[in-house]
């Protein structure tokens, strides 16, 4: 059955990119074009949409679909592919301006992957798997809210609680591998707790909800820059190396993003440290620390890791940098940090298929050789049970 | 069963490279071996199959298979042609933290 699945796995590959890819896209040229880059789109159908639903085509269309996919790839079950190409095709749909079907399809999508993460919070009950669940409850609620076209401020609310979550129960994890020091435990808990009361107060009350959101922002980054193995693992090489710095980087700019919805609710100008430290700073600094692991596993590629991604990391914050305290004293700034914003995830996009590339050369050069480190073989026997 | 990092079944000769090979494969997040990090259950050899018993230190862990095939590279370049090589994915028992090796534990500050 596990076989099966996988084997059915290739065939939609090439759709699923394609259409994760349409929402990311639209969704970044709606981001540009509200950041006011002048891009030379014309006024196409889609460009309303894109501008309109720059945050439902990023996070549900792109991140919603990534996030289950990787999931559908660790639940080994062929029903779970079923949320993220719902998602993808619902952030299409949103581009179409077929608004309707698309709220109802990120909803549905939202559904399905939270009966996946159940099914994983019974196949392993422990508290990582707990919070990925919440998380996945979260892009419900964050779904259900944006169906019925409610306005406030709960939808985002919910919807970065999704991202948030997911990624705090994937570092949880790894914090395993470290000594448990006594207290961090229930602080976690707790932190989880104040976040996921300030989505809720959210609605009723925006600035209390953005308030306790933010503590729960900056808290959970204090947490990860104490206990997260990333500290021991920066003091490694390559490639560990590299996800530690793009994790710790990501991290500074959560604890940033916290003080952003504080400030927010205290009526400061502080929206775009708010939504894109959060957004670009941490969850696409994320994204890059874990792309080199996490698209071979999921697109079944393999990629060669070198000195290259810390360009587009680099370009990454740097840019972050500029669109943010640049962007606090002139608009123009904000709208040349945001371009590079992009420019940075086009480069990575070409880094990894650079690496994909590297890989192949390199493995086909060793090919003549006997094995031994490093030498990938192509194994005729064996049965392919995992 | 023993007590060493991995527990082994099979002909002497091809413990060592056996073991070597599967310390080759790293789990990148965490800059530490498979051997090292406890994944590996137990490995079995017999004249027609080379059968390795790994687990993840989570359900929802989505390197799992990457990890399977760099094994199942590695192992290729150390056993007897014709002999297979199977991989198979445990959960029980789960994966403990007790399971790492004392370099790992240096390594991560225990």
């Amino acid at each position: 059955m596990v076989s099966a699945a996988l084997r059915a796995l290739p065939l939609r590959r090439p759709l699923a990119v394609v259409l994760v890819a349409l929402s990311l896209v639209g969704g970044l040229i709606g981001g540009l074009l509200r950041a006011g880059v002048a891009l030379p789109v014309g006024g196409a159908a889609w460009v309303e949409p894109a501008i309109g639903q720059h945050a439902a085509l990023l996070i549900c269309g792109f991140l919603g679909s990534v996030i289950g996919f990787e999931r559908a790839v660790a639940v080994r079950a062929r029903p779970a592919l079923l949320a993220p190409l719902l998602s993808a095709a619902a952030g299409l749909a949103l581009l179409a301006g077929w608004n309707a079907a698309a709220r109802a399809g990120f909803v549905v999508a939202a559904l399905i992957f939270v009966a996946v993460n159940a099914v994983l919070v019974a196949r392993q009950r422990a508290a990582h798997t707990v919070v990925l669940l919440l998380g996945a409850l979260a892009w419900l609620l964050g779904n259900l809210a944006f169906w019925t076209g409610y306005q406030g401020p709960a939808t985002l609310a919910w919807w970065f609680g999704f991202l948030v979550l997911t990624i705090a129960a994937e570092r949880l994890e790894m914090t395993r591998l470290m000594r448990r020091r006594p207290g961090a435990w229930p602080l976690f808990g707790a932190i989880v707790a104040l976040l996921l009361a300030g989505a809720t107060l959210s609605c009723p009350s925006p600035d209390g909800g953005g308030a306790l959101y933010g503590a729960a922002l900056s808290g959970l980054a204090l947490w990860l820059m104490r206990y997260d193995i990333a500290r021991r693992t920066v003091t490694t090489q390559g490639l560990s190396r590299y996800m530690a710095l793009a994790l710790l980087g990501g991290y500074g700019w959560l604890l940033l993003a916290g003080a952003g919805w504080i400030g927010l609710s205290l009526g400061q100008p502080t929206r775009d440290l708010a939504l894109h430290a959060l957004a670009i700073g941490f969850v696409l600094s994320m994204v890059m620390a874990h792309a080199p692991v996490i698209a071979p596993a999921v697109l079944r590629i393999k990629v060669q890791f070198g000195w290259p991604f810390y360009l587009p990391l680099g370009l990454l914050h740097g840019s972050l940098v500029l669109r943010l305290v640049g962007g606090a004293f002139d608009g123009h700034l904000r709208a040349t940090g945001a371009l590079l914003n992009v420019a940075a995830l086009a480069l990575f996009a070409c880094t990894m298929v650079g690496a994909a590339v590297s890989w192949r050369v390199m493995h086909r050069r060793d090919a003549g050789k006997p094995h031994g480190a490093g030498a990938a073989v192509v194994l005729p026997t064996g049965e392919r049970e995992v | 069963m023993d007590d060493s990092p991995v527990p082994y079944e099979g002909p002497d000769a091809l413990r060592e490279p056996i073991v070597e090979a599967l310390a080759r494969v790293v789990d990148p997040e965490v800059a530490l071996s498979i051997v090292d990090v406890g994944l590996v259950y137990g490995v079995t050899v017999t004249d027609a199959e080379v059968h390795v018993r790994l687990t993840m230190t989570s359900a929802a862990c989505p390197v799992a298979d990457m990890l399977a095939d760099q094994v199942r590279d590695e192992l290729a370049g150390v056993t007897p042609a014709g002999v297979a090589i199977r991989v198979e994915l445990v959960w029980d028992p789960p994966w403990t933290p007790e399971r790492m090796s004392e370099q790992a534990r240096q390594f991560l500050q225990w």
